[in-house]
């Protein structure tokens, strides 16, 4: 009689979640009178895709405002994390209500 | 997207709204960029305005001592594929056994957490160190090499988080040291090939670790973009003997620590060299093929060295080589020197190349501006002026390897300031 094939008890290969428990902030019903901040990792065309959304966005809310990417710089440059620690405050500053923000790898 | 999803979820906004360009941006004219952004616009407004946090489930996870399944070997193989908890490989099924084993080689508590390893966000402990090494088929007496492994990989400076980017870039081991030898990792002949044990467990142990615990996993799974990639590296060793008969500092040394030290190095390596051939009885017949078989295969990925302006290839030299160049008096830095002047391309390419990556409004002169780049990349607005491959020649790791028979090198490219060259002492 063949010997019984061994059997194993196995453990979980992962880890534990350390993701914190965030919340997205507070959105507007209505995007007329708000002011728009544009985070960009200046890839893949942003220069032309933001004021696409711009003018679309702009001929749809009256009074609808931007504070173009350029006032925040590169969300992908070598000081990033920096940039991300200021970045609450420089969005209050401006005055911003929403944020698009542009990615890709 | 479904990487996105996946970063949203690590830091803690499962519901971010995403809005997705379909297609591939760099391969659409205006007509269609236009087309595609009028598409996206419902998208987008809903994230503004609207979007609302979606309550969240609990799920629960199991505790690190939990038996997730009992089985045969086949059925452990066939679990660990269907949960994308396995590489494709077989694995060692991880029992607490043979984990235990593993944690009797440490003096951390099980339970330490090393560092948090985004995108997926989870605590690194020791204990899934520890399972994700006997998964690799690593040795229990490795189990300092893994934890100094993950120190490394955590370390803000390596930038984890960018590990599933699309270049594919895969972590590169390097084990210098007294612990090279007495683990028995290869540094001759064949050095980076799979078949010694150490160093093929090791390499593989990373690529296990980041999909496991960094969450980067391939389709089906997410997380991991990496377009084309490449599969693991095995662990690098050097041959530190041969480095001291010449007089030059092993690259442990490099790093400041003494060859008394065992140490640890992670970076990135996006791409490899051809195998390079040099001859000859002088250093310069060496550094001439080394400045253009490497020099050339860095040119390409320089656009994006320079964009960061920190970026740290690695130069692994045969024994003989490294030999000649010493005897004619040539120090390490005097060959990164050398080749910090003589790879050069010109601004007209490395504009162009960084376009075709997508940075579609780079350029050196801006980078220069921001002082990024020194000012010997806009002497002019000559877009044929030649500028340095390398930006900072110190960064340029040096490292005597391979087969001592022959008289071939290789190199590695790393990809730009993610997989930044960290070091840990064992």
């Amino acid at each position: 009689m063949a010997n019984p094939e061994p059997v194993y008890d196995v453990v979980w290969p992962l880890a534990p979640s350390a993701a914190p428990a965030g919340s997205l902030a507070a959105r507007s019903d209505d995007l007329r009178g708000k002011t728009v901040g544009e985070l960009w990792d200046y890839l893949f065309k942003g220069e032309e895709i933001f004021p696409l959304i711009r003018r679309a966005l702009e001929a749809r809310y009256p009074g609808i405002r931007f504070v173009e990417f350029e006032t925040f710089g590169s969300t992908h440059g070598r000081d990033e994390k920096e940039l991300a620690a200021t970045l609450p405050g420089l969005l209050r500053q401006q005055g911003c209500d929403a944020v698009i923000s542009a990615v890709g790898a | 997207m479904q990487q996105a999803a996946v970063i949203s979820k690590g830091v803690g906004l499962p519901s971010l709204p995403i809005a997705e360009y379909p297609g591939v941006p760099m391969t659409d004219g205006s007509e269609a960029v236009a087309r595609k952004v009028e598409a996206l616009l419902p998208q987008i407004v809903t994230g503004l305005a609207g979007a609302r946090d979606v309550a969240r489930t609990a799920v629960a996870e199991p505790g690190p001592r939990d038996i997730v399944a009992r089985g045969t070997l086949d059925e452990i193989q066939d679990l660990y594929h269907d949960n994308l908890w396995s590489d494709g490989l077989p694995v060692i099924p991880p029992t607490i056994d043979r984990v235990e084993r593993f944690l009797a080689q440490t003096r951390r508590a099980p339970d330490e957490v090393i560092g948090r390893l985004l995108p997926e966000n989870r605590a690194a402990t020791v204990w899934s160190i520890a399972v994700n090494g006997v998964m690799a088929g690593c040795r229990p007496e490795y189990m300092p090499v893994l934890v100094s492994i993950v120190q490394a990989v955590a370390e803000p400076i390596f930038r984890v988080e960018d590990a599933g980017s699309t270049p594919g870039w895969e972590p590169l081991v390097i084990v210098s040291g007294p612990i090279a030898r007495r683990l028995d990792l290869n540094h001759g002949q064949g050095v980076m090939r799979v078949g010694r044990q150490a160093n093929t467990s090791l390499g593989r142990f990373v690529r296990l670790y980041l999909r496991n615990v960094a969450g980067l996993r391939i389709p089906p799974g997410a997380g991991d973009k990496g377009s084309i990639a490449g599969s693991f590296n095995v662990a690098l060793a050097e041959d530190e003997d041969a480095a001291a008969a010449l007089g030059w500092p092993t690259f442990g040394a490099d790093q400041g620590f003494t060859r008394d030290d065992s140490v640890v190095t992670v970076q990135s390596v996006v791409s490899i060299s051809p195998p390079i051939y040099s001859a000859g009885t002088r250093a310069l017949e060496h550094a001439r093929i080394l400045a253009e078989v490497f020099g050339g295969a860095c040119s390409y990925w320089s656009s994006i060295g320079m964009k960061y302006a920190r970026w740290e290839p690695l130069l692994v030299l045969g024994p003989s080589i490294a030999r000649v160049i010493a005897e004619d008096g040539w120090s390490k830095d005097d060959l990164r020197r050398y080749l910090h002047e003589h790879v050069t391309i010109t601004a007209r390419q490395a504009e162009t190349y960084a376009l075709q990556v997508g940075a579609t409004s780079y350029t050196l002169e801006a980078h220069v501006k921001a002082g990024v780049l020194p000012a010997a990349y806009a002497t002019s607005s000559d877009p044929e002026r030649t500028v340095p491959v390398f930006v900072q020649p110190e960064k340029i790791g040096i490292l005597v390897a391979g087969d001592p028979g022959r008289n071939q090198s290789k190199g590695y490219v790393n990809n730009h300031i993610q997989g930044g060259r960290v070091s840990k002492r064992v």
